[in-house]
């Protein structure tokens, strides 16, 4: 009996490992270890006012800083009776295009494409691959100044408030993203076509049910008020504890979920899967020609995904900027109720990210968070273990089982701090 | 790597004294990283926010987006020295100081939170700039603490050397 280890999971956020139990070549288990603490976020915000819920959700994480504070804001307007006016719907839209180019361009270049291309780091990319760095780095820039404008801010921005924005962006700001977002279409472009010609591994795969918001109006998107399954339902956001089950397990400090009993995945590749139809410009094209029935089956291929959607967000931008700056500054909405329920659920860079508020006389009563990597670790232990004992059976060494778990946990884009939290092969 | 020495009025002189062998007659500028909600750890964006108001120009934190400065800067067609301050602990007393040269950067890894100070210094390197990272040795980082009389000392102190060395160079 031997441990495989992978004591601290690099290029991921967050501090967590990976555990592979193998009894000569048969793999016991694979396990997910989380090792940061859980921070009690959902405890600290109880008997707060729903502002004041603002200011600390946020903190969850500085990379989905948006999706957690738009997914409070839309969770607390339900709770409060308020359907926000039309052009803040639409600044929120441009804020998630922001983030998710700033993240999938820091994810696929910096984080995932190191591995495929046999690189231990970006860092060590750099001689060969320069011009690709950069390219991803402009990207990320980009993503940063739109969240900057639309937000206030890079990371934590408190323009975006329950009922409206603090303050709408000049149409100067907003002709400059219109006209940059058009310039790096072309950037995006060449990244798609660099992940889809790079060769992913086929370990991993086995079928998964896929989850994602169902964006209104037929139309791709990062928010909505139901879910779609790829089992052809539809859910009710409201509902979403239905979709969730969670549970705790010994190994880990964050929650894991499960949709009928089975482990299920969310991100890039599930919208992909549910929405992809829906895309439209170079981005429906590159998807046309790039999908197909192994990205039901390989996580890996969540890479691909997140390039195709970046693009899909820079071409997405100008129409999105031309409405916004059509419409007039409108008022902040003021509740019609001070006590209710109500959840919001956002499609963060890494996946659906809920956000469920109990209010009671303008207090919150009861709060409940489920992010992207706490639903998704069940299914990367799965992808994991049958990685495992796919590798071992073909002879691969240690270290090349190794890289391919890790390869497997990062195609998720992990946010493990936001789950509360990487490879150990331990021998029985 | 130099640790400088204890004293305020000698750890002055000297970080003044390393940071004028490695710029030369370059000119200066300044990252600061790290995260304010976590005490001492804002320390490197701190020091960067004050030279800002001075330098706006020369002057760039956390909260303007690293990575879109550095390239930036890596564009630019002129001798630069790039300091990187960051809160690190060193294993030294709180509010003291390190001066580690690009050579002895170690090559931590990128996160999804921030991409590693050597990506960026190797991305500066191959433009053409120096760089060095200011370590600061934190005393606390709790999440929403207050900064520490010694780490607040420091950071007063680099930003008078900064501010020198910056102003004398524009």
């Amino acid at each position: 009996m031997r441990e495989l280890n992978v004591e601290a999971l690099a290029r991921v956020e967050g501090d967590g490992g990976i555990t592979v139990t193998l009894d000569g070549k048969k793999v016991k288990s694979v396990t997910l270890d989380v090792h940061e603490g859980p921070r009690l976020i959902e405890q600290l915000v109880k008997g707060m006012k729903p502002e004041d819920d603002l200011n600390v959700i946020p903190r969850i994480c500085a990379i989905c800083t948006l999706s957690h504070r738009y997914s409070a804001i839309r969770g607390l307007e339900k709770a409060l009776g308020i359907v926000p006016p039309e052009k803040a719907q639409l600044m929120r839209e441009l804020m998630m295009l922001g983030e998710n180019v700033e993240s999938n361009s820091l994810h696929t270049f910096l984080l995932a494409l190191p591995d495929f291309l046999g690189y231990p780091s970006a860092v060590a990319m750099l001689n060969d691959y320069a011009d690709d760095v950069k390219r991803a780095l402009r990207l990320k820039k980009f993503g940063n100044h739109v969240m900057a404008v639309t937000s206030g801010r890079i990371v934590h921005g408190e323009n975006p408030i329950i009922g409206g924005f603090g303050k709408y962006p000049s149409k100067k700001s907003l002709e400059e993203i219109k006209l940059k977002s058009h310039e790096l279409i072309p950037d995006a472009v060449r990244d798609v076509e660099l992940f889809a010609s790079l060769e992913y591994p086929t370990y991993s795969e086995a079928e998964t049910v896929f989850m994602s918001v169902n964006a209104p109006n037929k139309k791709y998107g990062y928010a909505g008020d139901s879910i779609l399954v790829s089992n052809g339902k539809e859910i009710n956001a409201e509902d979403y504890k239905k979709l969730t089950s969670e549970r705790v397990v010994s190994h880990s400090f964050a929650k894991r979920s499960l949709y009928q009993d089975k482990p299920f995945t969310v991100g890039a590749n599930a919208r992909m899967v549910n929405m992809g139809k829906r895309l439209d410009g170079q981005a429906a094209d590159l998807f046309k020609e790039h999908f197909s029935h192994t990205w039901l089956k390989n996580p890996l291929y969540n890479n691909l995904a997140q390039a195709i959607e970046m693009l899909w967000s820079l071409e997405h931008m100008p129409d999105l900027v031309d409405e916004i700056a059509g419409l007039d500054d409108p008022a902040i909405v003021q509740p019609t109720r001070l006590t209710g329920s109500g959840t919001g659920a956002v499609e963060a860079p890494r996946g659906t990210l809920y956000h469920h508020y109990d209010l009671k006389d303008g207090l919150i009563e009861t709060a409940d968070i489920i992010t992207p990597t706490a639903q998704n670790l069940d299914d990367i232990e799965k992808h994991m273990k049958l990685t495992a004992e796919r590798m071992l059976a073909d002879d691969k060494k240690d270290d090349e089982v190794r890289l391919g778990l890790e390869m497997v946990a990062r195609a998720y884009d992990p946010c493990i701090s936001c789950a509360t939290h990487l490879v150990r092969l331990k021998r029985i | 790597m130099h640790k400088l020495r204890d004293a305020p009025g000698e750890a002055e002189a000297d970080l003044k004294a390393q940071l004028e062998s490695i710029v030369g007659k370059d000119k200066i500028y300044v990252l600061g990283l790290g995260n304010t909600d976590r005490a001492d750890d804002g320390a490197g964006v701190l020091v960067a926010e004050a030279l800002k108001r001075l330098f706006p120009n020369y002057s760039y934190s956390e909260h303007d987006g690293i990575e879109g400065t550095v390239l930036d800067i890596s564009e630019k067609r002129e001798d630069a020295t790039v300091f990187i301050i960051d809160a690190s602990d060193v294993k030294m007393s709180p509010g003291a100081v390190l001066l580690v040269r690009k050579e002895d950067i170690r090559e931590t890894e990128i996160t999804t939170h921030r991409v590693a100070v050597a990506l960026m210094a190797s991305i500066l390197e191959k433009a053409g700039k120096k760089t060095a990272v200011v370590c600061i040795q934190p005393a606390s980082i709790t999440f929403r603490g207050e900064i520490s009389p010694n780490v607040r000392q420091t950071i007063d102190m680099v930003v008078r050397v900064f501010a020198g060395l910056i102003g004398a160079r524009r």
